[in-house]
């Protein structure tokens, strides 16, 4: 996934400090992922179920619900860094 | 992401007690490889369409071959046996060709239409089937002038409606 990383590990950290920063960006993840794929199912899937697979239309707009949300969660990651204080 | 589930609660094979007499629940399985590219072959419009016209050309060989041998005249004065019968089977071929070709051709514009008026819209209803019906009507009738356009494009969305709703009538 070729995600912006929103802070690079600067040199001279701890191996606690390493790894609880991976377990936080593990965590921030998950729930991005959770959160992704819960708007976009109340968004595009119709709640009377008809079949199993997923027609057409759906497919479409969850492949354009997933690209915005990605694009947008990245522009926010951008900028949320970019506002930060030099660490 | 190509399975719908993203309900809160996974349903395991293990479920409690009533399901012995109802379907077993089954765990929730996520698609193959082979799968997600088998969906995402059938998702093309192009292999639609072509899939389409060749099961509605299938279908109208096989009408043209049934029409075709019923309403043949048979006449015993002027030909022998040998003769009626090449006759009747030239005549079958010419008629199931034909009504080959326009069933091809109404398949694959109708499934090409709906399938690009789908995946624009990004929804699923009958208004797509509608839509499609109306543009295979209007092009199948578009020799005979606008206004025989007009009433093949509402004549074919009633119909494909119709068989639509038949279709799914159970769900």
């Amino acid at each position: 996934m070729a995600a912006p990383v929103p802070n690079p590990i600067p040199v001279g950290i701890s191996k606690e400090q390493a790894f609880s920063m991976a377990q936080t960006e593990m965590e921030y993840r998950v729930e991005l992922f959770n959160k992704l794929a819960q708007t976009c199912f109340n968004k595009c899937v119709d709640k009377r179920y008809k079949e199993a697979e997923l027609n057409m239309g759906e497919n479409s707009c969850i492949d354009r619900c997933v690209s915005k949300y990605w694009q947008v969660n990245g522009m926010v990651g951008q900028l949320l860094s970019a506002g930060k204080p030099p660490v | 992401m190509a399975d719908s589930s993203a309900e809160p609660t996974g349903a395991s094979s293990g479920s409690v007690g009533s399901d012995e007499n109802a379907t077993q629940i089954q765990p929730i399985r996520m698609p193959t490889t082979e799968e997600i590219r088998a969906q995402d072959v059938w998702n093309n419009c192009g292999v639609r369409a072509v899939t389409s016209g060749v099961m509605g050309g299938g279908l109208g060989l096989m009408m043209g071959l049934f029409l075709g041998a019923l309403d043949n005249p048979i006449m015993h004065d002027t030909m022998t046996a040998r003769q009626q019968f090449v006759f009747t089977a030239k005549q079958m071929g010419q008629r199931s060709w034909n009504s080959c070709k326009t069933f091809a051709i109404m398949g694959l514009v109708f499934s090409a239409a709906e399938c690009c008026i789908e995946q624009r819209r990004a929804k699923h209803d009958t208004i797509n089937t509608a839509f499609a019906g109306c543009v295979t009507g209007g092009s199948m009738s578009a020799r005979g002038g606008p206004k025989a356009a007009c009433i093949g494009c509402a004549g074919f969305a009633t119909f494909s409606v119709l068989i639509e709703k038949f279709f799914d009538r159970h769900t």
